[in-house]
């Protein structure tokens, strides 16, 4: 007996003794990752952060530019009410919550920022050119979550990320990101494509944030030193003098399907046709704006949401030395205002690059209609309350089509798999931040910006600007600025809001925005982050 | 190795299989052991007059004693019947028909590790019989339970055949999705998930979103479930440790009897003749005449008059079989059980066919000192889903297209489908084009050996394995239009999932008279559970084939993948293994059957938990005075039955993703690989702090009784999804939230033999349940939660959690009204508006006996809460019909504006009370048919048979799963599977 309870205790026992400890099985731990793979794929990863946030009309995108003066997302019935943001980006009303933006940019710029600086853990041994990229990486959300919220949380490579990191305001987060270029300006590999950090696009980044110094650290009235402007200049010129770059015979070539040999891009996102794997789904970029009906030579495909327009004030901006008529005639303005025939593009759909605007047709010539039979004819009035119930709220606003459609393979590309690369720094910036610091120094030149805009416009197909001011605060859109010819050269590229505060007009009233006020020069840090993090500080006027 | 001694194991049960039917001694009486109705009995002693040989019914009143002399006589006794001795007169089978009381004291109620004679309890269960289970159409065995049980709230997700359940017991208990109770099978503690893999479109770049899930309890058939058990306080509960926060729901399969062989065949036939509750759109002519009062395109308006509703729908034939052999001796008792049902769902081509197979034994050895228990359940399920998704965006799903579809447009002409219609989908082409069919097998066997090691001291041994493996094929025809990502390219995917986890368990058993008065009996054992999950998604779109509805073939694009232009990379995850090692013991004291005490305490290590808390305990405490045996109550005439029942004790919850407590890497492609989450090595269990007060009662020999509970539910330490602390590699990560969720409430339950004679019969029972849900001390910014999906409400949420609140309280812009242009006017900001937790459940039943023909009736609801009605919010609302799409016919009647705009608000909300007929059957029961055929039994059973509410949407009993981050959401309909009225016929009896 006793022996029979002895083995059966014995069994108990001997079972009994699992230690617990898990196995992790189709994910890697720290250690393994840093064994068996090394920094180059953390690297990777870092990279492939950046394409989204950047891309998707519903991100960055959409606080940098419907907050804007170029971008309007109009409501129409049920249609983009999308909980009212549209309404509060535009008119500058948001709040501290409630626009789901605000937080996931935050979260996705930070997490930019943490893939980046794990490059720099030393367990994953990166070479100084890896580390350089990485640091390169960081660099550019630091620079956006200071222009977004006006301050950023920093941790050092392996910090704990149950405690709650430093936080960088204004003056030294800018002088810290600065310092980081500066340093990694001498380890990044000049032979890197433009999908790779490169010593221009590092230059780039440096150029930004000394035109931008003077305006982070004073939002309402910027001031800029003339020592930032001469680096500045300096940059811009070692950029333009490298002789890698140079400008498209076409403009809308460097947003088409094979843009990934665009001459003009210094820094971008690679797509490639045909892959939706880490695809930057820069088709939502066409989506957000094309009319629905407005792609139908493919049986069953879509054109878009019918969303994201643009306004005519800016419409009517391209016409320096003439008077835009909103009409095909208009074919005879800058060539950045699109309408002419593109192929590949308008003979699959009928869609001309550039901003819609009239009557569109498809591919044979045909008038299309709404969704309603309406004909479908893009009218740039908007109410001004941004909500639109008429039997014409399809109709609707100007629409921009910057991206070129990919139709390529019978229109299975037009979704997720699109080739067109993300374009994120590119060479007319450079030359439009030398003009303009050019203007900000001690002693401005005038001249030689208007001379370099001059070069622009004639490279662009257009005719020259007769005189030029920096800025006119009484008038955003008018159209012989320097604020004007950005937004002619770089409409949509997710650099307006920036541009309007530095130019010092972001308050001021424009086309469906009355003037605001101060706090929403700042987005707010969201309250699930700043409870998180008591080195946060929410910014003024939020709470 | 282990296959190896399964195989061993198998073989060695054949053995014992044909041995016993050589094992019957000829002196040996059984018996049935039934009240005056019939029904049996289980609980009673029956012993020889003048001896020590005794033995007790089973659950089915059945008894086997052996060594009875030819002239002894039988004692049958136990409380709540009165006594009876019989002669057994040289018969070997002896059956007893006793007067009993209602509300049996002495029925046998299953506990953790173990059972209990339900008079002897501390703590709160409730059990429910077979006899009580709810009919007509049952798909998983949680549904025989709906409005039994006071305090469970059990809410079908989905009117698909087989969706899953939220099932939550004393309220919502969690700030996470997904956490219904444990469920043990006969001694064998359930994972919870489903070998049947998810599906979410909306990852394969598709507007639909996720397919709602499947139940975990499919494969557990109906017909072999003897009772169920649901463990509410931590008394009854805590020694599942820290599986237990949210109570435990233990099914018990029926066993073989010893009194020879037995067969049972049952077969039913049920149809779903219509909506139990149809959601009001314009008809044909409605919609001409919307479309001249509103002056709108005059070319919206065609000349056909369609039902879209109804079309979707079918009257297909859902058969059920089943068929059980049983038998046994006194040493040796089987049984056998076999399913095949096709159960055909309410939307067209959808449907769940189940085929399972069980097989049980319970087998003694050495004397009866060596017990070989058993119990195998093979299953194979398949079901046919329908697309309808949880959360579509403006793509809508098969709902919102039969909602909106232009009902003066024809769905065919010359044989072929009118394609698309103002871009809305042709719901029945989209029925045609879709194809989504998932296979699951399982297979659960566990086999138990117990050895007596001396007279008061048993062991037993567990071991079980729960092995699933399922395949989902889902298709859609590139004919369809208007579906981005799907039209002119067509879609498939292959998705694969396995599930396994294995139990052992040692338990040893102590029961002795401590004092003449005094029982004491103890169980401490040690228990090792480890489960495994895996899923694989491959897909691909762009295919040559089905691009045209003329030559459409019937070929899937999953059977040949390879031919699509866009392949999708297999995706693949394997959950990290979680084990959990616990030690655990109860003891049991009874004094003079007046005062009970239990203490039961448990040590669960869990690998899941962070490296630095590994192990947790949970403790209980429940105590019980059963004062009707005090002197001064014992011969009252009234009162049969009074006491009362205290209990405390801590339970826990470790259900958050295993993984959690570690920094992981995960790649999601070739040369990509980063950080995922952020690792919190502090990590442990949740905590609940249960106290419970309650009361038995009887009156007049137990025809009333019942009982009142009173419950506070404390939980801390919750496990919580927080924001992570940027810079960070997720926007979450979990932590013990230091805040209080408070669950407090009462219950109270009456059942009542109010008329009990042979000829007619009355016995009616009722319960409620009152239960008040609050978040205390959440330092934490409001998290927003349930996202409202459709077009033009993305981003929008609608409901919170967040401190001095319930749970997902909604959190909505207030509607305030209309303007002069009869424009909806909503405010800016949100507010708390409602409350979605049910404040009182109920449950009501009845059953009335004619003799042989019974009629029974069960009802269930929910009082005093809200809906947020989703459809009505971005489907139906009014102008839709200004882009030729139906509308319904509330919107339409109203005085509202068409050009109002969608926005959600508190507009949106809705009264949810209900009370809904689950189901009533009419059954005649014929009795023996000739010489073979015995019990015969007819039934006519429907199912939903009608609602009361005010809730304007399919069916106020609705979850649609709207979390957001893995936030739980709580009563949001959206465009959901409707729920069918259903009409059942069948037969079954015994040879």
């Amino acid at each position: 007996m006793k022996k029979i309870t002895t083995i059966f205790l014995i069994i108990a026992v001997a079972s009994g003794c699992t230690k617990l400890d898990q196995q992790l099985n189709n994910t890697l731990t720290n250690a393994q990752t840093a064994d068996a793979l090394g920094a180059s794929f953390v690297l990777q990863t870092a990279y492939n952060d950046i394409g989204n946030p950047y891309s998707d009309p519903g991100n960055i995108f959409a606080l940098e530019e419907v907050t804007a003066d170029q971008c309007v997302v109009p409501t129409r019935l049920g249609d983009w009410d999308d909980n009212g943001k549209w309404r509060d980006l535009k008119k500058h009303s948001w709040k501290t919550d409630g626009i789901d933006i605000i937080s996931n940019m935050f979260n996705g710029l930070n997490k930019i920022t943490y893939d980046a600086t794990n490059v720099l853990v030393p367990a994953f041994k990166a070479t100084e050119k890896q580390k350089a990229e990485a640091r390169f990486l960081r660099a550019i959300a630091l620079y956006q979550l200071l222009d977004l919220y006006g301050q950023f949380p920093y941790r050092e490579p392996g910090e704990n990320l149950l405690n709650a990191p430093k936080v960088f305001a204004a003056q030294e987060g800018i002088d810290f990101i600065i310092s980081e270029l500066e340093s990694i300006l001498p380890n990044t590999d000049a032979s890197n494509p433009k999908q790779k950090a490169n010593p221009e696009a590092v230059k780039t980044l440096l150029m930004k944030c000394y035109i931008n110094k003077g305006a982070f650290i004073n939002r309402a009235n910027p001031t800029f030193s003339d020592a930032d402007m001469q680096k500045v200049i300096t940059l811009g010129n070692e950029i333009m003098g490298s002789g890698k770059y140079s400008y498209s015979a076409n403009y809308f070539d460097n947003f088409n399907p094979t843009n990934s040999g665009s001459t003009e891009a210094i820094f971008a996102c690679p797509n490639t046709a045909g892959v939706a794997t880490n695809n930057t789904r820069i088709d939502n970029r066409w989506w957000a704006t094309v009319h629905y009906n407005q792609y139908q030579s493919v049986k069953g495909a879509q054109g878009g949401w019918n969303g994201f327009s643009t306004v005519a004030d800016f419409y009517n901006s391209f016409g320096v030395n003439k008077v835009a008529k909103q009409t095909p005639e208009d074919t005879l303005l800058d060539p950045r205002i699109g309408g002419r025939f593109y192929k590949g593009c308008t003979d699959i759909s009928g869609v001309r690059p550039g901003l819609l605007i009239g009557q569109q047709y498809n591919e044979k010539g045909v008038k299309y209609n709404d969704r309603n039979g309406n004909l479908l004819i893009f009218d740039p009035n908007i109410k001004d309350n941004l909500r639109e119930d008429g039997a014409d709220l399809e109709l609707k606003g100007i629409r921009a089509v910057k991206y070129v459609p990919d139709y390529s393979d019978g229109g299975k590309n037009y979704g997720n798999q699109s080739g067109n690369w993300l374009i994120l720094f590119r060479y007319s910036d450079v030359v439009l931040m030398v003009a303009e610091a050019k203007m900000r120094t001690a002693v401005p030149d005038n001249a030689g910006a208007l001379a370099m805009v001059n070069a622009l416009r004639s490279a662009r197909g257009t005719d020259a600007m007769p005189t030029m001011t920096l800025v006119n605060p009484d008038n955003v859109s008018d159209p012989k600025t320097l604020l004007a010819e950005r937004g002619r050269e770089l409409y949509w590229e997710v650099v307006r809001r920036t541009d309007l505060i530095r130019f010092g007009v972001f308050q001021k009233p424009w086309y469906l925005k009355p003037a605001s006020d101060a706090t929403h020069l700042l987005f707010p840090i969201p309250s699930g982050a700043l409870a998180s993090n008591p080195n946060l500080k929410q910014n003024p006027g939020y709470n | 190795m282990l296959l190896a001694t399964m195989r061993k194991l198998a073989m060695l049960c054949m053995a014992i299989f044909g041995f016993t039917a050589f094992a019957l001694a000829q002196t040996t009486v059984t018996g049935t052991v039934t009240d005056k109705k019939g029904e049996p009995q289980g609980g009673v002693t029956v012993s020889v007059k003048g001896s020590k040989n005794a033995t007790s019914t089973n659950n089915q009143g059945v008894y086997t004693l052996s060594n009875v002399a030819a002239d002894a006589v039988l004692t049958f006794s136990g409380a709540g019947v009165t006594a009876q001795s019989i002669s057994v007169g040289g018969r070997t089978a002896v059956n007893a028909e006793l007067e009993t009381s209602v509300g049996n004291l002495n029925e046998v109620v299953v506990v953790g590790y173990g059972t209990a004679r339900r008079k002897d309890l501390t703590g709160s269960v409730a059990s429910v019989k077979s006899k009580d289970f709810n009919q007509g159409v049952i798909a998983s065995p949680d549904q025989l339970l709906t409005g039994k049980v006071p305090g469970l709230e059990i809410t079908t997700n989905s009117g698909q055949p087989g969706a899953a359940t939220t099932i939550k017991i004393r309220g919502n208990n969690s700030l996470r999705a997904n956490n219904n109770p444990l469920y043990v099978i006969d001694g064998v503690p359930l994972d919870g998930r489903t070998a049947r893999p998810s599906l979410n479109l909306g990852s394969a770049g598709l507007d639909f979103g996720a397919t709602p899930e499947s139940n975990p309890l499919l494969y557990v058939n109906p017909n072999d479930i003897a009772q169920i058990d649901v463990l509410k306080d931590a008394s009854a509960a805590a020694i599942y440790g820290s599986r237990g926060a949210n109570g435990i729901i233990v099914i018990t399969t029926k066993k073989g009897t010893a009194i020879g062989t037995k067969l049972e065949f049952g077969t039913s036939f049920g149809v779903n003749i219509g909506y139990m509750k149809k959601y009001k759109i314009l008809s044909g002519n409605e919609y001409r005449q919307a479309l001249q009062k509103y002056n709108l395109n005059a070319s919206f308006a065609g000349d056909a008059s369609v039902d879209a509703l109804n079309e979707i729908t079918q009257k297909s034939i859902t058969q059920n079989y089943s068929l059980a052999l049983s038998g046994g001796s006194e040493n040796g008792k089987f049984r056998v059980s076999f399913l095949g049902s096709s159960n055909k769902g309410f939307l067209k081509k959808t449907s769940l066919d189940k085929y399972l197979g069980n097989f049980s034994g319970q087998y003694k050895f050495l004397d009866k000192r060596l017990s070989v228990d058993f119990n195998l359940i093979a299953g194979h399920t398949s079901e046919n889903i329908g697309l309808v998704t949880n959360n579509a965006n403006a793509g809508g799903n098969l709902i919102s297209y039969a909602l909106t579809w232009n009902p003066t447009k024809a769905f065919k002409k010359d044989g072929l489908y009118n394609l698309l219609s103002n871009s809305v989908p042709n719901p029945l082409a989209v029925i045609d084009a879709y194809d989504d069919v998932a296979n699951v097998n399982v297979f659960l066997g566990n086999i138990s050996a117990g050895y007596k090691l001396a007279k008061r001291l048993d062991y037993k041994f567990l071991f079980a394995i729960n092995h699933g493996t399922g395949q989902r094929n889902t298709n859609i025809g590139g004919w369809l239009d208007g579906i981005e990502g799907v039209s002119g390219s067509g879609f498939g995917a292959i998705s694969n999932s396995t599930l396994t986890s294995q139990t052992f368990t040692h338990t040893l058993n102590y029961r002795t008279n401590l004092t003449s008065n005094l029982i004491f009996d103890a169980v401490a054992g040690y228990e090792y559970w480890k489960t495994d999950f895996s899923n694989s998604t491959l897909s691909a779109s762009g295919f040559n084939t089905n691009l045209n509805q003329v030559t459409k073939i019937p070929v899937l694009y999953t059977s040949f993948l390879q031919n699509a232009s866009v392949q999708r990379p297999l995706t693949k995850s394997v959950d990290p293994k979680t084990e959990i090692q616990s030690y655990f013991g109860r003891v049991n004291f009874n004094l003079s059957d007046k005062y009970y005490l239990t203490a039961t305490f448990r040590a669960d290590g869990s690998n899941k938990f962070g490296a630095n808390n590994k192990y947790g305990y949970f403790p209980s405490l429940g105590a019980r005075w059963l004062i009707s045996n005090e002197y001064f109550l014992k011969s009252n005439a009234v009162i049969s039955n009074i006491a009362l029942r205290a209990s405390w004790g801590i339970t826990g919850n470790q259900e958050f993703p295993a993984g959690a407590s570690l920094e992981q890497f995960s790649s999601t492609a070739f040369n990509n690989i980063g950080q995922t989450n952020v690792a919190n090595p502090n990590l442990k269990w949740e905590k609940t702090n249960q106290v419970n007060i309650g009361l038995d009662f009887g009156f007049i020999k137990n025809r009333i009784y019942g009982s009142l509970d009173y419950y506070r539910k404390n939980t801390t330490d919750l496990l919580f999804q927080n924001t992570a602390i940027q810079p960070a590699p997720a926007s979450i990560y979990f932590i013990n939230l230091p805040a209080n969720l408070i669950n407090s409430g009462i219950e109270f339950a009456i059942g009542a033999a109010i008329v009990s004679k042979k000829s007619f019969s009355w016995d009616a029972g009722f319960n409620i349940a009152y239960n008040k849900n609050l978040l205390k001390n959440f330092s934490q910014a409001l998290i927003q939660t349930a996202t409202i999906n459709g077009p033009g409400v993305s981003g929008a949420l609608g409901q919170a959690i967040t401190d001095n609140q319930p749970v997902n309280v909604f959190y909505l812009k207030e509607f305030k009204g209309f303007d002069s242009d009869n424009k909806q006017i909503v405010g800016n900001s949100p507010a708390f508006v409602g409350d979605p937790n049910p404040k009182f459940i109920l449950g009501f039943s009845n059953t009335l006996k004619f003799d042989k023909l019974s009629f029974s009736m069960n009802f269930n609801g929910a009082l005093d809460y809200k809906i947020y009605n989703n459809t009505a919010n971005t489907v139906t609302n009014k102008g839709i019909l200004k882009s030729g799409r139906n509308i319904s016919l509330d919107a339409a009647n109203s005085t509202e504006s068409i050009n109002s705009g969608v926005e959600a608000s508190s507009r949106y909300l809705e009264n949810g009370a209900y009370l809904k007929l689950r189901n009533a059957t009419i059954s005649y029961a014929v009795g023996d048919l000739g010489k073979f055929v015995k019990s015969f039994n007819a039934f006519i059973s429907g199912t939903n048979i009608f609602v009361i509410t005010k809730f304007t949407g399919f069916d106020p009993e609705v979850n649609v799963d709207k979390n957001r981050n893995s936030y739980p959401s709580r009563n949001i309909e959206y465009i959901p599977y409707p729920t069918p009225r259903a009409i059942t016929f069948g037969f079954n009896f015994s040879l």
